[in-house]
Protein backbone atom coordinates (compact mmCIF):
# COMPACT_ATOMS: atom_id res chain seq x y z
CA UNK A 1 0.00 0.00 0.00
CA UNK A 2 1.22 3.35 -1.03
CA UNK A 3 1.49 6.51 1.60
CA UNK A 4 -0.98 8.94 1.15
CA UNK A 5 -0.44 11.40 4.28
CA UNK A 6 2.43 11.19 6.11
CA UNK A 7 3.96 13.35 8.65
CA UNK A 8 7.95 12.78 10.10
CA UNK A 9 8.60 14.16 13.45
CA UNK A 10 7.01 17.43 12.46
CA UNK A 11 6.79 19.56 15.55
CA UNK A 12 4.72 23.26 15.84
CA UNK A 13 4.77 25.73 17.60
CA UNK A 14 2.70 29.10 18.45
CA UNK A 15 4.52 32.29 19.80
CA UNK A 16 2.53 33.81 22.72
CA UNK A 17 2.35 37.62 22.35
CA UNK A 18 4.26 38.16 25.90
CA UNK A 19 7.00 36.09 25.24
CA UNK A 20 7.05 32.25 25.67
CA UNK A 21 5.80 29.85 23.63
CA UNK A 22 3.07 26.38 23.11
CA UNK A 23 3.63 23.59 21.50
CA UNK A 24 1.24 22.68 19.69
CA UNK A 25 2.42 19.72 18.30
CA UNK A 26 5.72 17.90 19.36
CA UNK A 27 7.74 15.19 17.30
CA UNK A 28 4.92 14.13 15.05
CA UNK A 29 5.48 10.77 12.82
CA UNK A 30 2.39 9.44 11.15
CA UNK A 31 1.36 7.91 7.99
CA UNK A 32 -1.29 7.12 6.45
CA UNK A 33 -2.19 4.44 3.32
CA UNK A 34 -4.07 4.75 0.64
CA UNK A 35 -7.86 3.79 0.90
CA UNK A 36 -7.71 3.51 4.73
CA UNK A 37 -10.50 5.38 6.52
CA UNK A 38 -7.99 6.88 9.68
CA UNK A 39 -9.53 8.18 12.92
CA UNK A 40 -7.69 11.09 14.56
CA UNK A 41 -8.40 11.36 18.28
CA UNK A 42 -7.53 13.90 20.70
CA UNK A 43 -9.10 16.49 23.54
CA UNK A 44 -9.57 19.64 22.71
CA UNK A 45 -6.06 21.34 22.36
CA UNK A 46 -4.36 17.84 21.56
CA UNK A 47 -2.95 19.46 18.44
CA UNK A 48 -5.48 17.61 15.80
CA UNK A 49 -6.41 21.03 13.73
CA UNK A 50 -2.70 21.72 13.68
CA UNK A 51 -1.98 19.15 12.03
CA UNK A 52 -4.11 18.69 9.59
CA UNK A 53 -3.61 22.19 8.95
CA UNK A 54 0.06 21.90 8.76
CA UNK A 55 -0.68 18.78 5.99
CA UNK A 56 -3.09 21.47 4.34
CA UNK A 57 -0.43 24.13 4.09
CA UNK A 58 -2.07 26.72 6.39
CA UNK A 59 0.74 26.46 8.42
CA UNK A 60 4.48 25.84 8.14
CA UNK A 61 5.98 23.03 10.93
CA UNK A 62 8.37 24.78 13.12
CA UNK A 63 10.42 21.67 12.38
CA UNK A 64 9.82 18.08 10.43
CA UNK A 65 8.57 17.49 7.26
CA UNK A 66 5.37 16.11 5.59
CA UNK A 67 4.09 15.02 2.53
CA UNK A 68 0.61 14.37 1.33
CA UNK A 69 -0.23 12.31 -1.90
CA UNK A 70 3.65 12.30 -2.29
CA UNK A 71 4.25 16.29 -2.97
CA UNK A 72 5.20 18.67 0.08
CA UNK A 73 2.59 19.83 2.59
CA UNK A 74 1.42 23.52 0.46
CA UNK A 75 1.80 21.94 -2.80
CA UNK A 76 -0.97 23.68 -4.08
CA UNK A 77 -1.29 21.51 -7.60
CA UNK A 78 -1.73 18.17 -5.31
CA UNK A 79 -4.93 19.86 -3.23
CA UNK A 80 -6.75 19.57 -6.19
CA UNK A 81 -6.96 15.73 -5.54
CA UNK A 82 -7.94 16.63 -1.78
CA UNK A 83 -10.92 17.56 -0.10
CA UNK A 84 -11.18 19.23 3.38
CA UNK A 85 -13.61 20.40 5.49
CA UNK A 86 -12.81 22.64 8.16
CA UNK A 87 -14.07 22.63 11.93
CA UNK A 88 -17.23 25.20 12.14
CA UNK A 89 -16.36 25.75 8.65
CA UNK A 90 -17.10 29.21 7.47
CA UNK A 91 -18.66 29.95 3.77
CA UNK A 92 -19.84 32.91 1.66
CA UNK A 93 -23.13 33.61 1.88
CA UNK A 94 -24.78 32.63 -1.11
CA UNK A 95 -26.61 30.29 -2.99
CA UNK A 96 -25.36 26.66 -1.99
CA UNK A 97 -25.31 25.89 -5.67
CA UNK A 98 -23.33 28.87 -6.58
CA UNK A 99 -21.43 28.21 -4.03
CA UNK A 100 -20.11 24.66 -4.48
CA UNK A 101 -19.71 25.77 -7.80
CA UNK A 102 -16.99 28.57 -7.08
CA UNK A 103 -15.26 26.00 -4.82
CA UNK A 104 -14.98 23.28 -7.68
CA UNK A 105 -13.91 26.07 -9.77
CA UNK A 106 -10.79 26.40 -7.71
CA UNK A 107 -10.14 22.97 -8.27
CA UNK A 108 -9.80 23.32 -11.77
CA UNK A 109 -13.79 22.02 -12.55
CA UNK A 110 -15.73 23.63 -15.37
CA UNK A 111 -18.68 23.34 -17.30
CA UNK A 112 -21.07 20.43 -17.48
CA UNK A 113 -18.72 17.86 -15.40
CA UNK A 114 -18.98 20.56 -12.98
CA UNK A 115 -22.52 21.33 -12.85
CA UNK A 116 -23.20 17.75 -12.66
CA UNK A 117 -20.91 17.08 -9.91
CA UNK A 118 -22.34 20.60 -8.11
CA UNK A 119 -25.82 18.68 -7.82
CA UNK A 120 -24.70 15.16 -7.48
CA UNK A 121 -22.79 16.26 -3.83
CA UNK A 122 -25.86 18.58 -3.08
CA UNK A 123 -28.13 15.65 -3.50
CA UNK A 124 -25.47 13.54 -1.55
CA UNK A 125 -25.60 15.76 1.44
CA UNK A 126 -29.32 15.74 1.00
CA UNK A 127 -29.17 19.71 0.27
CA UNK A 128 -30.50 19.57 -3.53
CA UNK A 129 -34.04 20.84 -2.74
CA UNK A 130 -32.43 24.13 -0.58
CA UNK A 131 -29.60 24.21 -3.74
CA UNK A 132 -31.34 27.92 -4.65
CA UNK A 133 -31.74 29.05 -1.10
CA UNK A 134 -28.42 31.26 0.28
CA UNK A 135 -26.51 29.68 3.02
CA UNK A 136 -26.36 32.68 4.88
CA UNK A 137 -29.76 31.47 6.18
CA UNK A 138 -29.11 28.17 6.78
CA UNK A 139 -28.82 26.37 9.95
CA UNK A 140 -25.40 25.18 11.44
CA UNK A 141 -26.07 21.75 10.85
CA UNK A 142 -26.83 22.84 6.54
CA UNK A 143 -23.88 24.77 6.26
CA UNK A 144 -21.84 21.67 7.56
CA UNK A 145 -23.62 19.65 4.97
CA UNK A 146 -22.82 22.67 2.35
CA UNK A 147 -19.20 22.30 3.81
CA UNK A 148 -19.40 18.40 3.08
CA UNK A 149 -20.75 19.21 -0.61
CA UNK A 150 -17.69 21.53 -1.06
CA UNK A 151 -15.37 19.05 0.27
CA UNK A 152 -16.37 16.01 -1.91
CA UNK A 153 -17.08 17.86 -5.45
CA UNK A 154 -13.65 17.35 -6.79
CA UNK A 155 -13.87 13.68 -6.42
CA UNK A 156 -10.87 13.83 -3.89
CA UNK A 157 -8.60 10.86 -3.32
CA UNK A 158 -8.22 12.19 -0.13
CA UNK A 159 -10.30 13.25 2.36
CA UNK A 160 -9.78 15.17 5.58
CA UNK A 161 -12.35 16.05 7.91
CA UNK A 162 -11.99 18.20 11.19
CA UNK A 163 -14.86 17.45 13.31
CA UNK A 164 -17.36 16.86 10.10
CA UNK A 165 -20.23 15.98 12.67
CA UNK A 166 -19.91 18.09 15.34
CA UNK A 167 -23.11 20.62 14.49
CA UNK A 168 -25.22 17.47 12.89
CA UNK A 169 -28.69 15.67 13.87
CA UNK A 170 -28.50 12.02 14.61
CA UNK A 171 -30.25 11.85 10.96
CA UNK A 172 -27.71 14.00 9.29
CA UNK A 173 -24.86 11.83 11.33
CA UNK A 174 -26.24 8.79 10.22
CA UNK A 175 -26.13 10.37 6.11
CA UNK A 176 -22.18 11.52 6.98
CA UNK A 177 -21.45 8.21 8.11
CA UNK A 178 -23.06 6.67 5.00
CA UNK A 179 -21.24 9.25 2.87
CA UNK A 180 -17.70 8.13 4.53
CA UNK A 181 -18.53 4.53 3.99
CA UNK A 182 -19.38 5.03 0.39
CA UNK A 183 -16.36 6.99 0.22
CA UNK A 184 -14.32 3.54 1.81
CA UNK A 185 -15.86 1.35 -1.01
CA UNK A 186 -14.60 3.54 -4.07
CA UNK A 187 -11.14 3.49 -2.45
CA UNK A 188 -10.83 6.95 -1.29
CA UNK A 189 -8.65 7.33 1.90
CA UNK A 190 -10.60 9.56 4.50
CA UNK A 191 -8.75 11.17 7.20
CA UNK A 192 -11.44 11.82 10.17
CA UNK A 193 -10.78 14.21 12.90
CA UNK A 194 -13.51 13.43 15.62
CA UNK A 195 -14.82 13.96 19.01
CA UNK A 196 -17.76 11.31 18.20
CA UNK A 197 -15.64 8.30 19.60
CA UNK A 198 -18.46 6.26 18.55
CA UNK A 199 -19.05 7.18 14.88
CA UNK A 200 -15.14 6.87 15.15
CA UNK A 201 -15.02 3.11 16.30
CA UNK A 202 -17.95 2.18 13.57
CA UNK A 203 -15.88 3.30 10.39
CA UNK A 204 -12.46 3.53 10.58
CA UNK A 205 -9.94 0.82 9.97
CA UNK A 206 -6.81 2.72 11.94
CA UNK A 207 -7.29 5.17 14.77
CA UNK A 208 -4.43 7.36 16.53
CA UNK A 209 -5.04 9.57 19.79
CA UNK A 210 -2.87 12.49 20.14
CA UNK A 211 -2.60 14.20 23.99
CA UNK A 212 -0.52 17.32 24.46
CA UNK A 213 0.98 17.27 20.97
CA UNK A 214 2.41 13.64 21.44
CA UNK A 215 0.68 10.64 19.76
CA UNK A 216 -0.21 8.48 22.72
CA UNK A 217 -1.68 5.48 20.45
CA UNK A 218 -1.58 4.41 17.18
CA UNK A 219 -3.18 1.05 15.44
CA UNK A 220 -5.78 -0.68 13.84
CA UNK A 221 -9.37 -0.12 15.67
CA UNK A 222 -10.17 -3.67 16.36
CA UNK A 223 -6.53 -4.60 17.82
CA UNK A 224 -7.15 -1.11 20.04
CA UNK A 225 -10.89 -2.01 21.30
CA UNK A 226 -9.20 -5.46 22.17
CA UNK A 227 -6.26 -4.03 24.27
CA UNK A 228 -7.81 -4.18 27.07
CA UNK A 229 -6.22 -7.77 27.75
CA UNK A 230 -8.96 -9.21 30.02
CA UNK A 231 -11.06 -12.02 30.06
CA UNK A 232 -14.55 -12.70 31.69
CA UNK A 233 -15.15 -16.34 33.14
CA UNK A 234 -18.50 -17.57 34.50
CA UNK A 235 -17.71 -20.80 36.29
CA UNK A 236 -20.09 -23.19 38.72
CA UNK A 237 -19.11 -25.74 40.90
CA UNK A 238 -16.45 -24.00 42.85
CA UNK A 239 -16.72 -21.31 45.88
CA UNK A 240 -16.90 -17.49 45.33
CA UNK A 241 -13.57 -17.55 47.41
CA UNK A 242 -11.50 -19.31 44.71
CA UNK A 243 -10.58 -16.51 42.62
CA UNK A 244 -10.63 -12.76 44.48
CA UNK A 245 -12.64 -10.34 43.19
CA UNK A 246 -15.53 -12.91 41.74
CA UNK A 247 -19.17 -12.72 42.59
CA UNK A 248 -21.90 -15.29 42.62
CA UNK A 249 -25.30 -14.90 41.01
CA UNK A 250 -27.68 -18.10 40.60
CA UNK A 251 -24.36 -20.41 41.50
CA UNK A 252 -23.05 -19.00 38.63
CA UNK A 253 -19.41 -17.48 39.95
CA UNK A 254 -17.94 -14.84 37.59
CA UNK A 255 -14.60 -13.04 37.52
CA UNK A 256 -12.00 -11.59 35.32
CA UNK A 257 -8.54 -12.04 34.79
CA UNK A 258 -5.79 -10.70 32.55
CA UNK A 259 -5.59 -12.67 29.03
CA UNK A 260 -2.13 -13.93 30.60
CA UNK A 261 -3.55 -16.29 33.16
CA UNK A 262 -6.68 -17.09 31.35
CA UNK A 263 -5.33 -20.93 30.54
CA UNK A 264 -4.11 -21.15 34.11
CA UNK A 265 -7.61 -19.59 35.39
CA UNK A 266 -9.42 -22.18 33.56
CA UNK A 267 -7.91 -25.31 34.63
CA UNK A 268 -7.68 -24.13 38.11
CA UNK A 269 -11.47 -24.29 37.91
CA UNK A 270 -11.48 -27.39 36.40
CA UNK A 271 -8.89 -28.46 39.59
CA UNK A 272 -11.29 -27.82 41.78
CA UNK A 273 -14.53 -29.80 40.09
CA UNK A 274 -16.23 -26.66 38.32
CA UNK A 275 -17.07 -26.53 34.77
CA UNK A 276 -16.58 -23.47 32.99
CA UNK A 277 -20.42 -21.91 31.81
CA UNK A 278 -18.59 -19.19 29.30
CA UNK A 279 -15.39 -17.26 28.27
CA UNK A 280 -15.51 -13.65 27.05
CA UNK A 281 -12.76 -11.52 26.12
CA UNK A 282 -13.44 -8.52 27.16
CA UNK A 283 -13.89 -5.28 25.30
CA UNK A 284 -13.15 -1.84 26.07
CA UNK A 285 -14.93 0.79 24.11
CA UNK A 286 -13.00 3.97 22.30
CA UNK A 287 -14.20 5.95 24.75
CA UNK A 288 -12.61 4.27 27.66
CA UNK A 289 -9.47 3.71 25.67
CA UNK A 290 -9.88 7.79 24.95
CA UNK A 291 -10.09 8.51 28.62
CA UNK A 292 -7.36 5.96 29.68
CA UNK A 293 -4.87 7.78 27.47
CA UNK A 294 -5.68 10.92 27.38
CA UNK A 295 -6.26 12.00 30.92
CA UNK A 296 -2.89 9.45 32.28
CA UNK A 297 0.75 9.75 31.42
CA UNK A 298 1.06 10.75 27.79
CA UNK A 299 2.96 7.37 26.81
CA UNK A 300 2.39 5.19 23.54
CA UNK A 301 -0.26 2.37 24.32
CA UNK A 302 1.75 -1.04 24.64
CA UNK A 303 0.46 -3.55 22.93
CA UNK A 304 -0.53 -1.45 19.42
CA UNK A 305 0.73 -1.38 15.69
CA UNK A 306 3.16 1.93 16.41
CA UNK B 1 -5.69 31.84 -14.14
CA UNK B 2 -9.43 30.70 -13.99
CA UNK B 3 -8.78 30.42 -10.09
CA UNK B 4 -7.29 33.99 -10.07
CA UNK B 5 -10.34 35.21 -11.75
CA UNK B 6 -13.03 33.37 -9.22
CA UNK B 7 -10.97 34.89 -6.64
CA UNK B 8 -11.33 38.04 -8.23
CA UNK B 9 -14.76 37.86 -8.78
CA UNK B 10 -15.34 36.67 -5.45
CA UNK B 11 -13.89 39.62 -3.77
CA UNK B 12 -15.70 42.19 -6.15
CA UNK B 13 -18.91 40.39 -4.98
CA UNK B 14 -18.12 40.42 -1.84
CA UNK B 15 -17.05 43.96 -1.98
CA UNK B 16 -20.21 44.95 -3.88
CA UNK B 17 -21.65 47.61 -1.07
CA UNK B 18 -18.73 49.63 0.09
CA UNK B 19 -18.34 49.80 -4.15
CA UNK B 20 -22.25 50.59 -4.74
CA UNK B 21 -21.33 53.64 -2.05
CA UNK B 22 -18.35 54.76 -4.06
CA UNK B 23 -20.62 54.63 -7.07
CA UNK B 24 -23.68 57.02 -5.12
CA UNK B 25 -21.13 59.95 -5.61
CA UNK B 26 -20.69 59.16 -9.00
CA UNK B 27 -24.49 59.23 -9.59
CA UNK B 28 -24.66 62.55 -7.64
CA UNK B 29 -22.16 64.55 -9.80
CA UNK B 30 -24.72 62.55 -12.74
CA UNK B 31 -27.55 63.94 -10.89
CA UNK B 32 -25.96 67.98 -10.51
CA UNK B 33 -24.52 67.87 -14.06
CA UNK B 34 -28.66 67.50 -15.09
CA UNK B 35 -29.54 70.12 -12.30
CA UNK B 36 -26.85 72.74 -12.41
CA UNK B 37 -26.24 74.95 -15.04
CA UNK B 38 -22.32 73.11 -16.86
CA UNK B 39 -20.86 76.75 -17.20
CA UNK B 40 -21.91 78.42 -14.27
CA UNK B 41 -21.56 75.60 -11.57
CA UNK B 42 -18.17 74.28 -13.90
CA UNK B 43 -15.89 74.97 -10.98
CA UNK B 44 -17.92 73.22 -8.25
CA UNK B 45 -18.39 70.22 -10.80
CA UNK B 46 -14.67 69.83 -11.17
CA UNK B 47 -14.19 70.02 -7.05
CA UNK B 48 -16.38 67.23 -6.62
CA UNK B 49 -14.75 64.96 -9.41
CA UNK B 50 -11.64 65.96 -7.84
CA UNK B 51 -13.04 64.33 -4.58
CA UNK B 52 -14.31 61.56 -6.49
CA UNK B 53 -10.76 60.88 -7.15
CA UNK B 54 -9.54 60.73 -3.66
CA UNK B 55 -12.01 58.50 -2.23
CA UNK B 56 -11.67 56.06 -5.00
CA UNK B 57 -8.02 56.05 -3.54
CA UNK B 58 -8.70 56.21 -0.05
CA UNK B 59 -11.35 53.09 -0.89
CA UNK B 60 -8.36 51.16 -3.04
CA UNK B 61 -6.35 51.86 -0.01
CA UNK B 62 -9.05 50.45 2.87
CA UNK B 63 -9.98 47.20 0.05
CA UNK B 64 -6.24 46.08 0.17
CA UNK B 65 -5.37 46.80 3.97
CA UNK B 66 -8.50 44.69 5.13
CA UNK B 67 -8.97 42.19 2.33
CA UNK B 68 -6.99 39.29 3.62
CA UNK B 69 -7.78 40.44 7.53
CA UNK B 70 -11.27 39.96 6.82
CA UNK B 71 -10.77 36.72 5.00
CA UNK B 72 -8.43 34.99 7.77
CA UNK B 73 -11.41 36.59 10.46
CA UNK B 74 -13.98 34.78 9.12
CA UNK B 75 -11.84 31.91 8.56
CA UNK B 76 -13.31 31.63 4.88
CA UNK B 77 -9.37 31.75 3.49
CA UNK B 78 -9.14 28.08 4.91
CA UNK B 79 -11.89 26.99 2.37
CA UNK B 80 -10.56 28.86 -0.51
CA UNK B 81 -6.78 27.77 0.41
CA UNK B 82 -7.59 24.20 0.64
CA UNK B 83 -8.71 23.73 -2.76
CA UNK B 84 -5.53 23.74 -5.83
CA UNK B 85 -4.67 27.83 -5.29
CA UNK B 86 -1.15 28.70 -4.51
CA UNK B 87 -0.69 31.91 -2.49
CA UNK B 88 0.41 33.78 -5.06
CA UNK B 89 -3.25 33.04 -7.24
CA UNK B 90 -4.64 34.37 -4.07
CA UNK B 91 -2.79 37.57 -3.77
CA UNK B 92 -3.27 38.01 -7.47
CA UNK B 93 -7.19 37.10 -6.88
CA UNK B 94 -7.23 40.04 -4.51
CA UNK B 95 -5.23 42.91 -6.33
CA UNK B 96 -7.05 42.08 -9.60
CA UNK B 97 -10.42 42.23 -7.45
CA UNK B 98 -9.46 45.64 -6.60
CA UNK B 99 -8.10 46.76 -9.88
CA UNK B 100 -11.81 45.67 -11.03
CA UNK B 101 -13.30 47.77 -8.31
CA UNK B 102 -11.03 50.68 -9.06
CA UNK B 103 -11.83 50.05 -13.05
CA UNK B 104 -15.90 50.13 -11.92
CA UNK B 105 -15.87 53.10 -10.52
CA UNK B 106 -13.10 54.64 -12.48
CA UNK B 107 -14.68 54.08 -15.48
CA UNK B 108 -18.26 54.97 -14.23
CA UNK B 109 -16.41 58.34 -13.37
CA UNK B 110 -15.22 58.86 -16.65
CA UNK B 111 -18.29 58.56 -18.29
CA UNK B 112 -20.03 60.90 -16.21
CA UNK B 113 -17.19 63.21 -16.60
CA UNK B 114 -16.55 63.17 -19.68
CA UNK B 115 -20.33 64.41 -19.97
CA UNK B 116 -20.51 66.91 -17.07
CA UNK B 117 -16.92 68.54 -17.16
CA UNK B 118 -17.18 68.08 -21.55
CA UNK B 119 -20.34 70.48 -21.27
CA UNK B 120 -18.43 72.77 -18.93
CA UNK B 121 -15.58 73.17 -21.97
CA UNK B 122 -12.93 70.46 -20.95
CA UNK B 123 -11.79 67.95 -23.30
CA UNK B 124 -13.23 64.52 -23.28
CA UNK B 125 -9.50 63.00 -24.28
CA UNK B 126 -7.83 65.07 -20.32
CA UNK B 127 -10.97 63.33 -18.43
CA UNK B 128 -9.62 59.66 -20.03
CA UNK B 129 -6.07 60.79 -19.44
CA UNK B 130 -6.80 61.66 -16.00
CA UNK B 131 -9.07 58.66 -15.16
CA UNK B 132 -5.96 56.34 -16.12
CA UNK B 133 -3.46 58.31 -13.97
CA UNK B 134 -6.41 57.95 -11.04
CA UNK B 135 -6.63 53.68 -11.81
CA UNK B 136 -2.99 53.63 -11.64
CA UNK B 137 -3.04 55.56 -8.57
CA UNK B 138 -5.46 53.84 -6.89
CA UNK B 139 -4.19 50.24 -8.13
CA UNK B 140 -0.55 51.61 -6.82
CA UNK B 141 -1.84 52.17 -3.42
CA UNK B 142 -3.75 49.03 -3.35
CA UNK B 143 -0.45 46.89 -4.10
CA UNK B 144 0.85 48.87 -0.96
CA UNK B 145 -2.06 48.26 1.25
CA UNK B 146 -1.87 44.16 0.23
CA UNK B 147 1.77 44.17 1.05
CA UNK B 148 1.02 45.69 4.69
CA UNK B 149 -1.52 43.27 4.96
CA UNK B 150 -0.04 40.50 4.80
CA UNK B 151 2.26 41.51 7.86
CA UNK B 152 -0.28 43.60 9.95
CA UNK B 153 -3.87 44.15 11.11
CA UNK B 154 -5.83 46.62 8.55
CA UNK B 155 -5.19 49.85 11.22
CA UNK B 156 -1.47 49.49 10.92
CA UNK B 157 -1.48 48.34 7.57
CA UNK B 158 -3.72 51.48 6.63
CA UNK B 159 -1.19 53.46 8.44
CA UNK B 160 1.79 52.13 7.01
CA UNK B 161 -0.08 52.73 3.53
CA UNK B 162 -0.16 56.39 3.95
CA UNK B 163 2.73 56.67 5.71
CA UNK B 164 4.51 54.89 2.28
CA UNK B 165 2.74 56.80 -0.06
CA UNK B 166 2.51 60.14 1.52
CA UNK B 167 6.64 60.01 2.28
CA UNK B 168 7.89 60.63 -0.88
CA UNK B 169 4.88 64.14 -1.52
CA UNK B 170 6.57 65.44 1.86
CA UNK B 171 9.91 64.87 0.62
CA UNK B 172 9.11 66.50 -2.84
CA UNK B 173 8.03 69.73 -1.16
CA UNK B 174 11.16 69.64 0.64
CA UNK B 175 13.92 68.06 -1.60
CA UNK B 176 13.08 68.35 -5.37
CA UNK B 177 9.75 67.05 -7.47
CA UNK B 178 11.71 63.71 -8.19
CA UNK B 179 11.16 62.61 -5.16
CA UNK B 180 7.80 62.19 -5.62
CA UNK B 181 8.51 59.74 -8.47
CA UNK B 182 9.55 56.90 -5.44
CA UNK B 183 6.38 55.91 -5.20
CA UNK B 184 4.05 57.97 -7.57
CA UNK B 185 0.68 57.29 -6.24
CA UNK B 186 0.52 60.89 -4.93
CA UNK B 187 1.80 62.26 -7.99
CA UNK B 188 -0.77 60.40 -10.54
CA UNK B 189 -3.69 61.59 -8.33
CA UNK B 190 -1.78 64.94 -7.97
CA UNK B 191 -2.48 65.34 -11.94
CA UNK B 192 -6.29 64.98 -10.88
CA UNK B 193 -6.19 67.62 -8.41
CA UNK B 194 -4.02 70.00 -10.38
CA UNK B 195 -6.44 69.79 -13.16
CA UNK B 196 -8.24 72.99 -14.45
CA UNK B 197 -10.28 74.13 -17.32
CA UNK B 198 -7.79 76.72 -18.37
CA UNK B 199 -4.38 75.09 -18.81
CA UNK B 200 -3.64 71.54 -20.16
CA UNK B 201 -0.86 69.47 -18.95
CA UNK B 202 0.70 66.65 -20.59
CA UNK B 203 0.28 62.99 -19.93
CA UNK B 204 2.77 62.03 -17.33
CA UNK B 205 3.76 58.47 -19.43
CA UNK B 206 6.47 57.31 -17.13
CA UNK B 207 4.97 58.07 -14.11
CA UNK B 208 2.39 55.23 -15.00
CA UNK B 209 5.22 52.78 -16.01
CA UNK B 210 6.57 53.26 -13.19
CA UNK B 211 3.65 52.99 -11.13
CA UNK B 212 3.17 49.42 -13.25
CA UNK B 213 6.07 48.24 -12.19
CA UNK B 214 6.07 49.07 -8.79
CA UNK B 215 2.69 47.55 -8.88
CA UNK B 216 4.22 44.37 -10.19
CA UNK B 217 6.81 44.05 -7.81
CA UNK B 218 4.88 45.01 -4.64
CA UNK B 219 2.26 42.08 -5.62
CA UNK B 220 5.40 39.90 -6.33
CA UNK B 221 6.71 40.53 -2.96
CA UNK B 222 3.54 40.44 -1.19
CA UNK B 223 2.67 37.05 -2.72
CA UNK B 224 6.25 35.95 -1.58
CA UNK B 225 5.62 37.35 2.54
CA UNK B 226 2.11 35.93 2.05
CA UNK B 227 3.59 32.28 1.45
CA UNK B 228 5.48 32.15 4.17
CA UNK B 229 2.80 33.47 6.57
CA UNK B 230 0.43 31.16 8.46
CA UNK B 231 -3.09 31.66 7.88
CA UNK B 232 -5.09 29.17 10.07
CA UNK B 233 -3.83 31.07 13.70
CA UNK B 234 -5.67 33.83 15.78
CA UNK B 235 -5.13 37.45 13.51
CA UNK B 236 -5.57 39.62 16.11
Amino acid sequence: MSVVLEFENVSKEYRRLRGGRIVALADFTLQVERGETFGFLGPNGAGKTTAIHLAMGFMKPTAGRGTMLGKPFGHAATRRKVGFLAENVALYPRPAEQLVRFYGGLNGMYGSQLRSRVNEMLDAVGLLQEARRNVGKFSRGMVQRVGLAQALVNDPELLILDEPTSALDPLARVQVRELLLRARDSGKTVFLSSHLLSEVEKVCDRVAILNQGRLVALGKTSELLQSGGQTEIIARGIAVSAFSGATMDDGLVRFTVPNSSQRASLERVWSLGGEIVSVNPQHRSLEQIFLQLTTGKPEVEKGTAV
Amino acid sequence: MRQVALIAINFVREQRWPILVLMLWVVLLAILGLVWDPHRAREDFLFIFKQLGVYGVAFAVFFGASAIHNERKTRRILAVLSKGVSRTQYISGLLIGIAVAVAIFSISMGVTGSWVLGEAGARAGQIWSLIVCLMLACVLSAAVAVLFSTLLNPLFATLATAITLGVPAVAALHFGSRWARAIPAYSLLDQLLQFSFTKSSATPRSLMALAVLESIALWLCASWIFSQRDVAVAVD
